[in-house]
């Protein structure tokens, strides 16, 4: 009991601790917080200052835009699309596709548009933009294809793609429909497009499908590769297309396992033993 | 030696008028219920009949039962591989429609319904669905038919018979019946019990009772299939099987169970009997033509000291071995033989046993020269131009018995696994008591031929005063002898009951607890 006492006492004291710390906020602070909830949310798909990823380059985006129309439009894209606005649809024509919705206050917001601004032309210069990479290796082709499929798990557990994603690929049978279809998603995306997803997806079904369960690096980088691949060999692709073989397949297989359970019920008893002496019987209407 | 005691009981077929008494105080009690109305613990059949449900007797459609295999016993249509295979999909179950769809009447439409140009009629209503029915058969829907195409002449029974023997049966000069009230046999060696998936089913040690546990039942219906007597019933509303629990509420509290209680005829029976359980699987595993006499070899004698000390290591209380003693169902069994159980061949043990029924197999159809009695009538009488005579006379002393006009084939396939022998044996005692009873009370038979008739089937006149005396005269406490059940020391062996001493009523007066602080 005295332990707990303490323990309380203790919180209470780092509670003022804290308290205090929010009283006197700098402004180092709350970029801080931006650059945060940039990292999370954000850098998947858009960079400061280092070119068009999934979307466009972030730099300068404070004077592009007025900060109302910020708020908007991060909030829900899909609705400021369709209430009409002339730049929204002008993004959706160039970058064809709507960015996903994002749960985060007024003040989140700000704080990542002020981390923007400060770091909008600095850090531009400081990172040279990541080269891409040549040709890559057969094995990690070979791997990126295993881990698409679920062949190999996931070291850290998440569900493999062909869950939820297709690719036309000779060696990918029957990938999922749930979400979107990845066979050019190199092209439209780049590679860093790909791998900032991969790293961190902003998509609200994949960040709760591997919640927890992030990709390690050596498997982003397979993936990568084996979409490039995919990406650049889809032209000479013939995956082997079972349509209404699987569906004849199927409905074979239920006409044998009804007849297997015919065969189970050969030996029931059918009828009632009165059923001749019934059958006789006078019926009313 | 593992001597254990059993309730057993015997029904005197000769005595039973079919009033049906049984089957309704039965009824009344236990099965008065929703999901229970189809059913019948107790039943009483027409025999040569069908019974209930429809031809149960017919193991090739209902297999129930015992079948003998290479080395030992197996169940025939349920048990651990057949069960298994069958769990989901019980392919041998009788239906609704092999009982009969129980129903009711609008009674109320009789006094409720509007005026109009014609009489209301209370119309029958399913009890199961609630509708409007045809009805098409009911509880003891072949009742008395004994020479009818549908029930009588399919008997499960008349296969052994030729059909020439089938056919004189029901010659209508030649037709007779009797009746079989049937209850749980509540067996030594019980299919139903062997059947459970679930270990639902259990037979009380005390008194070898079987019943099914209703928390423990998952409504697999195994048992329904597995009991050849198909006395387990599935209540399709609790989704349990239920079965005759042979009064045990009443037994423990020295009653006897309401269907013997109630027996108008006075026809049953009831008493402990002590059984080596060491030899159940021995006799049940035995050849058909053995099965009775090895039934009746593991009834253990209750004043053999061997016995009785068994029976004290097993912890049966005195007054339990005492009843044994006097147990009527002793006497009919084992001491006269007179009763021997229904359908052996199922190979379940049945403590129920029956006394074979003598009169319709002692009367004969005699062809006698009517001529001169009718040449005495007046000329504007009526002539019967045909020359039988119901004959009942103990003129000639078994011939009777071998001519009888209900053919021995016929019980010995029901009482006695096909065997004549035995059924003749029973028979032979029945009608020597009844001619030695003839000679004492009406006088016409002479005392060395009423002695001779006793001799032959090696019965004393005090045996057969014995046995007269319990047929005819016996009062309650005689047909009855319930031991005593000991609940007292059942529960000293669950918990400890000084605990509990001093803890009835309310409890001891507890001040309240002030208010406030």
């Amino acid at each position: 009991m005295m332990y707990q006492c303490f323990i309380v006492h203790k919180n209470i004291v780092g509670f003022f601790v804290a308290a205090g710390l929010f009283l006197f906020v700098p402004t180092g602070f709350t970029q801080e917080l931006g650059k945060e909830i940039f990292t999370q949310k954000c850098s998947a798909c858009h960079s400061i200052g280092k070119g068009r990823l999934v979307g466009p380059d972030l730099a300068g985006v404070n004077d592009r835009r007025s900060e109302g129309w910020l708020l908007k439009f991060i909030k829900s894209p899909q609705a400021v699309i369709n209430s009409g606005d002339p730049v929204a649809k002008a993004l959706f024509e160039e970058f064809k596709m709507v960015m996903p919705d994002q749960a985060l206050s007024d003040k989140q917001i700000r704080d990542i548009l002020s981390f923007i601004k400060k770091n909008g032309i600095s850090s531009s210069a400081s990172t040279p933009p990541v080269a891409l990479a040549g040709p890559v290796p057969q094995h990690e082709i070979e791997l990126g294809r295993n881990l698409f499929q679920g062949k190999v798990r996931f070291a850290n557990g998440g569900p493999s793609c062909t869950s939820c994603h297709h690719v036309k690929n000779d060696a990918v049978i029957g990938g999922g429909i749930l979400a979107r279809e990845l066979t050019t998603v190199f092209s439209r995306m780049g590679g860093e497009g790909v791998r900032a997803i991969l790293g961190g997806p902003p998509f609200p079904v994949m960040q709760a499908a591997y919640q927890g369960m992030p990709f390690t690096d050596d498997e982003i980088r397979a993936l990568v590769g084996f979409l490039q691949h995919a990406d650049q060999e889809h032209a000479y692709q013939q995956p082997r297309d079972y349509g209404w073989g699987l569906f004849g397949a199927g409905v074979g297989g239920v006409a044998v396992l009804m007849g297997f359970y015919c065969m189970i019920g050969r030996r029931r008893k059918k009828q009632s033993v009165n059923q001749d002496i019934y059958d006789r019987q006078i019926k009313s209407e | 030696m593992d001597i254990r005691s059993q309730i057993s009981m015997v029904f005197h077929l000769d005595k039973c008028i079919g009033c049906h008494t049984c089957s309704v105080a039965c009824k009344n009690i236990w099965t008065d219920r929703k999901g229970a109305e189809y059913m019948w613990w107790n039943n009483v059949e027409t025999k040569p009949g069908t019974g209930y449900p429809t031809k149960w007797e017919d193991q090739s459609i209902y297999k129930g039962g015992w079948e003998k295999t290479d080395d030992g016993i197996a169940l025939k249509g349920a048990g651990k591989q057949k069960g298994l295979l069958n769990i989901f999909h019980n392919p041998n179950m009788p239906m609704i429609d092999d009982y009969y769809e129980p129903f009711t009447y609008k009674y109320l439409d009789l006094i409720e319904a509007p005026a109009g140009d014609d009489q209301p009629t209370a119309r029958p209503v399913s009890l199961i669905t609630g509708k409007p029915i045809d009805i098409k058969m009911g509880p003891n829907w072949d009742d008395d038919l004994s020479g009818t195409q549908d029930y009588a002449r399919n008997d499960p029974n008349l296969k052994n018979l030729s059909l020439a023997e089938q056919e004189a049966m029901f010659q209508l000069e030649r037709m007779a019946f009797f009746y079989l009230p049937r209850i749980c046999n509540h067996c030594l060696n019980p299919a139903c019990v062997a059947s459970c998936p679930s270990g639902a089913i259990y037979k009380r040690g005390e008194d070898g009772v079987v019943l099914i546990n209703q928390n423990v039942c998952r409504a697999w219906r195994m048992c329904v299939t597995a009991c050849p007597y198909k006395k387990s019933y599935y209540n399709w509303n609790t989704g349990k099987s239920e079965k005759c629990i042979l009064c045990y509420p009443r037994i423990e509290a020295g009653l006897a169970p309401a269907c013997m209680h109630s027996c108008v005829g006075r026809i049953r029976y009831l008493g402990v009997i002590l059984y080596d359980a060491d030899r159940i699987h021995e006799v049940a595993s035995a050849s058909d033509k053995d099965l009775i006499d090895k039934h009746m070899n593991i009834l253990m004698n209750p004043f053999d000291p061997e016995v009785i000390a068994s029976a004290k290591k097993n912890g049966i209380a005195d007054s339990t071995i005492h009843a044994a003693q006097n147990s009527p169902t002793y006497k009919f069994v084992k001491k006269w033989k007179l009763a021997l159980p229904l359908h052996a061949e199922f190979r379940t043990l049945p403590m129920l046993f029956y006394v074979p029924p003598l009169l319709p197999v002692m009367a004969s159809l005699k062809e006698v020269n009517q001529s001169k009695q009718n040449e005495k009538l007046n000329p504007i009488a009526k002539v019967w131009d045909d020359n039988w005579l119901y004959d009942t006379s103990t003129e000639e002393l078994w011939g009777t018995i071998a001519q009888a006009r209900f053919p021995l084939k016929y019980l010995a396939s029901l009482f006695s696994a096909g065997d004549e022998e035995k059924v003749k044996e029973r028979l032979k005692k029945l009608m020597a008591v009844r001619i030695y009873r003839r000679f004492k009370t009406v006088g016409d038979i002479p005392e060395k031929k009423a002695h001779d008739v006793l001799k032959d089937v090696g019965y004393t006149p005090e045996m057969a005063d014995e046995v007269y005396c319990l047929t005819s005269l016996a009062k309650f406490d005689d047909r009855f002898v319930i031991p005593a059940a000991h609940r007292e020391q059942a529960i000293e062996m669950l918990e400890f009951t000084g605990d509990k001493k001093g803890s009835t009523g309310f409890g001891f007066k507890e001040e309240t607890m002030e208010r406030g602080l």
